[in-house]
Parts: C-alpha cells; sequence; structure tokens
C-alpha cells in the first residue's frame, strides 16, 4: 500500500444543505496556479523520449494489451535548458479489455475530485474516516491534487484522446490521488498519497507522485518533501526522494 | 482532545470561509477554508507569559502587518538560512495558515519568528523558526513555538509537523516534538544535476 499516515479527526455531523442536493459531488478546481485547466484543446507537449521511457517501463504487460499512449504531440520551441511543460491532464495508459472495451488511465493536476468518491477510494485503501466538509477543505486548501481516474469505453468511441470529463456516457472512476500543499514559494509538501488496491502494482503511484513532483518543480517550488511510513521509505528513495538529508529529521508533535 | 467547558458552537454550524478570530487571522486568500473547533479551549499556559514578554519589550505579533521582510531576511541569513527574495517571501506570507513573530520594542524589528502552511483542516507543517542570535538563549523561541502551535490546534489542526536540523533536535523535543514516530521518515526531493547538453 502507498500510504503517508494521516492523522485522523474525530467524527462530526455533516452540515445539512451543503451540497447541492441533486448532484451528489463536490469539484474543486485549484485555482491557485496560472496554467488554465480542463480547457479541451490542451497545449500538450511532445514530450522526450526518455520521459516516456521512465514510465513506460514501470507498466506490466499483461494478456490484454497494454499501449502507453502519447497525447497528441505539438512540437513546440524547444528551449532545451528546462523541461516541457506537462500538461494538466493526459493519459498515461490505454488498455483493450475483453468485450471490446477500452480503459483509459488519466492523469490530471487540475484538481477536479469528488469528495465522495476520494472517501470511497480511502476506504478501500483502509484509512480511517475523515469527515466529508473536513476532506472537502483540505482538497480546497491544497495547492496541487493529482489524481488518476480509470475511463471505460467501447472501442467503437471515436477518438479516445479526449479529457474523459464525462461529455460522453464514459464510466470514469477516481483511482488514485496526491495533493500537496505549500507556501507558493518555497516549500511544498505532498500527503495522501494512494491508489486504489485493485490497480496498485503496475507503477500508478510511482506515475502519480513522478508526476505531481515535475509539476511543483515547474512552478518553482524548491523543496518538496513528505513523510514516509517505514513501509513506503524505499518507495519514495526510487522516486528521488532522500530520508533524513543532511541529518535533518522530521518530527511530529505528540503524534498518536 | 480539550474537553473543558462549555461547548461554544454547535458542530452544525461548522462554516467554511470563516477565519477564527481576527488577533489570529492572517493574510489568507478569500477561497481559504477554516474550521473552528467546537469546543473550547482551557486558557494556554506558556513558560513565558505575553505579559512578561512585554515588560521585557518583546511584542507578539500574529500578522505580517508592520513585519520588514528585509529585516526578517536579515535575521535568516543570520541564522545560517539563505538569503531570500522578498517577493518569494510576501507570497509565502500570504499562503501561511499561521505566524507568529516577536517584534522587538525598542528597534521595532522582528527577532523571532515561526509560520505554518497546510491545509487548514488535518496537518500543518512548520518553517522558518528563527530567533535573532543576539536574543537567543532567553525563551523567545520557546514562546513563539508554544503559541504557534496552540493557534494550530485552536484551528483543530491535530497534525503538527516540521523538519528539524540536527543541532536543534534538542530544542524541539521539549516542546513535545518526537522524531520519526513509528519509523515515519521525513523525505525531501532531490534534484539531480542535469546534464546541459
Amino acid at each position: 500500500m502507498l500510504l503517508i499516515p494521516i492523522s485522523s479527526s474525530s467524527s462530526s455531523i455533516l452540515p445539512p444543505n451543503s451540497y447541492p442536493s441533486n448532484h451528489h459531488s463536490l469539484f474543486f478546481s485549484n485555482l491557485t496556479y496560472p496554467i488554465p485547466h480542463g480547457s479541451r484543446k490542451l497545449k500538450t507537449l511532445r514530450l522526450r523520449a526518455n520521459f516516456w521511457e521512465s514510465i513506460r517501463s514501470g507498466f506490466v504487460k499483461n494478456n490484454n494489451s497494454t499501449q502507453l499512449v502519447e497525447p497528441p504531440s505539438i512540437v513546440v520551441d524547444e528551449e532545451e535548458e528546462t523541461e516541457p511543460l506537462l500538461p494538466v491532464e493526459f493519459t498515461l495508459v490505454e488498455r483493450n479489455l475483453e468485450d471490446g472495451l477500452i480503459e483509459e488511465i488519466i492523469f490530471s493536476s487540475g484538481g477536479e475530485i469528488d469528495v465522495y468518491d476520494l472517501q470511497g477510494l480511502c476506504d478501500k485503501v483502509g484509512w480511517p474516516r475523515r469527515p466529508l466538509v473536513k476532506l472537502a477543505a483540505a482538497l480546497k486548501n491544497s495547492y496541487m491534487v493529482a489524481t488518476l481516474h480509470s475511463v471505460m469505453k467501447s472501442s467503437s468511441d471515436s477518438d479516445s484522446s479526449e479529457g474523459g470529463n464525462g461529455e460522453k456516457q464514459q464510466e470514469k472512476k477516481l483511482i488514485g490521488m496526491a495533493r500537496a500543499t505549500s507556501d507558493h514559494a518555497f516549500n511544498a509538501t505532498i500527503w495522501d498519497v494512494l491508489v486504489d488496491p485493485e490497480y496498485q502494482g503496475q507503477g500508478l503511484g510511482k506515475a502519480l507522485v513522478e508526476k505531481l513532483v515535475r509539476a511543483l518543480l515547474q512552478r518553482d517550488i524548491g523543496n518538496i518533501s513528505l513523510f514516509a511510513d517505514s513501509q513506503v521509505v524505499d518507495f519514495y528513495q526510487n522516486l528521488g526522494f532522500e530520508a533524513d538529508p543532511e541529518g535533518i529529521k522530521g518530527m511530529f508533535w505528540y503524534p498518536k | 482532545m480539550f474537553l473543558g467547558g462549555t461547548i461554544s458552537t454547535p458542530p452544525a454550524s461548522l462554516r467554511l470561509r470563516s477565519t477564527l478570530n481576527p488577533q489570529n487571522a492572517v493574510t489568507q486568500s478569500s477561497s481559504q477554508a477554516t474550521f473552528p473547533a467546537a469546543m473550547q479551549r482551557k486558557p494556554p499556559s506558556y513558560s513565558i507569559s505575553d505579559e512578561d514578554l512585554e515588560s521585557r519589550g518583546f511584542l507578539l505579533r500574529r500578522t505580517a502587518e508592520g513585519l520588514n521582510l528585509d529585516q526578517l531576511n536579515s535575521v535568516f541569513v543570520a541564522v545560517g538560512f539563505p538569503r531570500r527574495d522578498t517577493a518569494k517571501i510576501e507570497v509565502a506570507l500570504q499562503n501561511t495558515d499561521a505566524l507568529l513573530w516577536v517584534e522587538y520594542e525598542k528597534t521595532r524589528r522582528p527577532v523571532a519568528f515561526a509560520r505554518a502552511t497546510g491545509d487548514g483542516v488535518f496537518n500543518a507543517i512548520i518553517w522558518d523558526v528563527v530567533v535573532d542570535p543576539s536574543f537567543q538563549s532567553c525563551g523567545l523561541g520557546k514562546a513563539v513555538m508554544e503559541r504557534l502551535i496552540e493557534d494550530l490546534q485552536v484551528k483543530g489542526i491535530c497534525n503538527i509537523a516540521l523538519y528539524s536540523e540536527p543541532r536543534v533536535l534538542g530544542f524541539y523535543r521539549p516542546l513535545g516534538f518526537v522524531s520519526d514516530p513509528d519509523g515515519i521518515k521525513g523525505m525531501v526531493f532531490i534534484r539531480k544535476q542535469r546534464n546541459k547538453k
């Protein structure tokens, strides 16, 4: 399990009428950083081969053909000093399933997430329940929320490179999330990294964190930190994190 | 948590977009959602009281108002932090959940500082805890930390963490901080040197 521990707060009564009653979801778009999100015409960029290679190597090929989808490439003037900007939303994996179904795993740093879905996902990985209102607030107050969604569609659908935001009748499922808080200038801290157990072991958690880190770096956040359970220290080390750098220790105030 | 006294607000009145009370308010964007603690807390007992500090000429501040960022930067440099862009410091302070600084009345300069960032409900990390070297070892660091922690607790934040340099572990432990509880490790992303073509 890819978990970062969070303390559970005591349960509280949900305030009535906090949510639109006809549609049980809250969407929080993160408006704090400049890259426009949610637009269909994403300025997707040609990503370097080694960037995809590092992700491709994490995916297990099984009987169902799994292919990595490169986003439609528009070659941008290469300022070779810096990495090309990550698009806000793009497809990580596409695989053919039985019955002519296609599953797309979509990464997004746009922060659009249904709080009910998130709670369901937290339940699935076995985390203690946190009040929905607080979950929603935590998301809203996060500098960046990265999500993985699985979109199922039939192979008769044309053009699979759409964002999959429900324009067509597609089954879209939240399967992973990671979020970061930040002061928008110097430091960011990653919290709550989770992947649906059914989708673990496929390199998705790795991709989730790797993309989140990359997006943070591209916003000039110099210091990216996190707290890792002992059993996932290696996972983060493999992603470029160092424990106790220069002897600096993570400390908690009266941890439970 | 703390169960003394009467419940001051019923749980159903948890409201988004509220600040707790003016003296604890930090410059926040209007989209910040905060949760006041539902229960009244016992009055905090600090190692050094506000009055004691004041009598020694130290004024406690909880907002960035009146804080000279160049002077703050000088304190950072004096304790060994890199000098940072004051424009960036300003952005950081605007996106900080809580901060506390001590103003020395005589010089009107900041002599102690600490701030915390987080999601406003579950987690907070304390950064940039500094005391001007000329004013160290007289309880200012402790005073700032105790109050910052209290301010975070009042907001309902249970998970308060920080990253401590090895030489100041002994400063944080008496305040109640534990390193690597249950083997949890603080980790930092290390940027590799890129080969430029």
